[in-house]
């Protein structure tokens, strides 16, 4: 198939349809406004449901009543955003439901800015709304890649009955890359497969009524719905860590960075390998299941001196790569919050400083 | 004589990279005045090249907080200079889709003082972006942006590219589609713009020059390296 020259923001919006996602609720903010504005060229033409909702609050919502008939239902928004959205989330997840989050993330606190940036890490893997609930989190570095965990992302949420959040940093929403999309995929609710989708009880029917609930009123009732969601998490940690391992063989130091900063890191890295330094790098793909083990021999291996960690924020991931290292060697961070891309060449000799040490 | 070169386009067509083209060149034989008037993104427009263009003795109108993170859907009064003063080419670069065109309609008396031999508005496609890959979505897009410009369009521009990864084929599909395309609409293609290098091998294969129109050749200014994300002009 030929290739297409996309953004971002379109390329994630045709891979979730593609995926056979034909439910779409959001509210536009930068920098992922192309989402649902090409969802709202896109969806009619398929059949499916477009529609801007009053705030964020109400589109995760009706994301939220959309999941429990069983079909392939998303939202995406921009940090701030997001935010919104976390009430519903943990709803999801406590209701057992699969659905797909983008969040093309931007500054902040607060408002923020509208410029790229990491800062939303701790809100994605840690649980941003209330209750002891996890959502798979899954980071790509190109506009293919986004294309690429888009799909993997329905699939994911579908197996586990749990919400995945794709987050990407805002140039992933608004860079342009030729990438080749998937074929399409209608996708129909299998009963068998999903017997918990509310799609509709006639008196006489055998099986019980699927009732959508996440409030468990007894304490055993919710220790027993907690000890499930739990079981599922070790599952989750047990079969689906992701990540990129790059040019560890004979490495003296070892980066960790996610997402488009990365690339940045690779380049920085070969750069380094032209001078006769060796520098490996673990690029996280899921940040929630965290690659903990990946990070832990990478920096643990014979002859690595230590790690360092590059974000666009004020060091968040970091705090992963120092639970992973467990203090056995030094970890060291390179970021900025507020937008400012790291170099290459500011990378480059934050690792030769750590060289001399 | 005056002459001005409105640009539209669908979003990622390559406008900008073709405005700044056009100016370089222009800007060698006489005054040229660029005007940004995008007002939809915000993000990679052409006022983000000020020095570069300013050293070239270009004279830049940028919308109101251009390249400040502000967006406010406003136009700069500067705009009327266009009209106004005495330039030898001008150059609008307008915003994507519909939606960026309809920032054309404002000035729509102005432009139709102008003589038809003054005017060139040029229709940029390029067939490997989405929503631009078929001679019907080129042909709805192309009208829909006339109504939001209230300008009729003079000329295709066969841009077809996908950025760092451009070839031949690239040209060579945008210019089986746009054939289709201009015979549909009436519309013909006016350029088939390019790198130097693909622009010779697309020209060696011998298409019907009345669907390849006149080569303008560019150099890319606009293009950020991914894998280093180094900052350019300002």
């Amino acid at each position: 198939m030929a290739q297409t020259l996309m953004k971002g923001n379109e390329a994630i919006a045709e891979a979730a349809i593609r995926a056979g996602c034909r439910f779409f609720f959001g509210y536009p903010i930068t920098p992922q406004t192309e989402i649902p504005e090409y969802m709202s060229a896109r969806m009619p033409e398929l059949g499916g449901c477009y529609l801007q909702a009053e705030s964020e609050v109400a589109a995760i919502n009706m994301v939220y009543g959309a999941a429990g008939s069983g079909v392939r239902v998303m939202t995406s928004s921009s940090s701030p955003g997001v935010s919104l959205k976390q009430e519903g989330i943990s709803y999801i997840a406590g209701s057992e439901l699969p659905c797909v989050i983008i969040n093309v993330m931007r500054g902040g606190p607060g408002l923020g800015s509208i410029q790229a940036s990491q800062g939303d890490y701790f809100q994605a893997t840690k649980g941003g709304g209330h209750g002891d609930y996890r959502m798979i989190v899954l980071a790509p570095a190109s506009v293919q890649e986004a294309i690429d965990l888009m799909g993997d992302a329905f699939d994911l949420a579908d197996k586990y009955r749990n919400p995945a959040m794709l987050l990407a940093d805002g140039i992933i929403g608004q860079m342009m890359e030729p990438v080749e999309l998937p074929e399409m995929k209608e996708y129909v609710v299998d009963p068998e497969k999903k017997p918990w989708a509310a799609t509709g009880w006639k008196p006489g029917d055998k099986k019980p009524r699927a009732v959508v609930n996440s409030l468990y009123i007894t304490t055993e009732e919710l220790t027993e719905l907690n000890e499930r969601l739990q079981a599922r998490y070790a599952e989750i940690e047990k079969n689906e860590v992701r990540y990129e391992a790059y040019n560890l063989e004979g490495a003296e130091l070892v980066v960790t960075a996610y997402g488009t900063i990365a690339r940045i890191c690779k380049s920085a890295i070969d750069e380094l390998k032209q001078e006769g330094i060796n520098v490996g790098l673990i690029r996280p793909i899921t940040l929630w299941p965290f690659p903990k083990n990946a990070v832990r021999d990478a920096v643990m291996a014979d002859g690595v001196k230590g790690c360092l960690t590059v974000e666009l924020s004020a060091g968040q991931m970091v705090e992963d790569v120092r639970l992973a290292v467990n203090g056995a060697k030094p970890v060291e961070f390179l970021g900025h919050a507020g937008s400012l891309l790291p170099t290459a060449e500011e990378i480059k000799e934050k690792l030769k400083s750590m060289r001399e040490e | 004589m005056k002459k001005i070169f409105v640009l539209i386009g669908n979003f990622g067509s390559g406008k900008t990279e073709l405005a700044l083209n056009i100016a370089f060149e222009a800007a060698k034989r006489g005054k040229t005045e660029l005007i940004d008037l995008d007002i939809v993104n915000t993000y990679f427009r052409l006022t983000e090249r000020k020095k570069q263009i300013e050293s070239a003795e270009i004279r830049l109108v940028s919308p109101n907080y251009a390249c400040t993170n502000v967006e406010t859907l406003s136009l700069p009064a500067e705009v009327a200079s266009a009209f106004d003063l005495d330039w030898d080419t001008v150059v609008f670069d307008v915003g994507g889709d519909p939606a960026g065109a309809t920032a054309l309609g404002r000035y729509h008396d102005d432009f139709a003082a102008l003589s038809p031999e003054q005017l060139e508005v040029l229709c940029v496609v390029n067939v490997r972006r989405p929503m631009a890959g078929t001679p019907e979505k080129i042909a709805s897009l192309c009208s829909d942006m006339e109504r939001s410009a209230r300008l009729k369009v003079t000329g295709f521009v066969n841009n077809t590219n996908l950025s760092y990864a451009t070839t031949e084929a690239e040209l060579r599909d945008g210019y089986e589609t746009l054939r289709a395309a201009s015979e549909l609409t009436g519309i013909p293609v006016a350029y088939t713009s390019g790198k130097r290098e693909i622009l010779e091998k697309f020209t060696a294969e011998g298409h019907d020059e009345r669907y390849v129109g006149k080569l303008l050749p560019i150099d890319i200014y606009m293009h950020r390296d991914w894998e280093t994300f180094t900052h350019l002009g300002q």
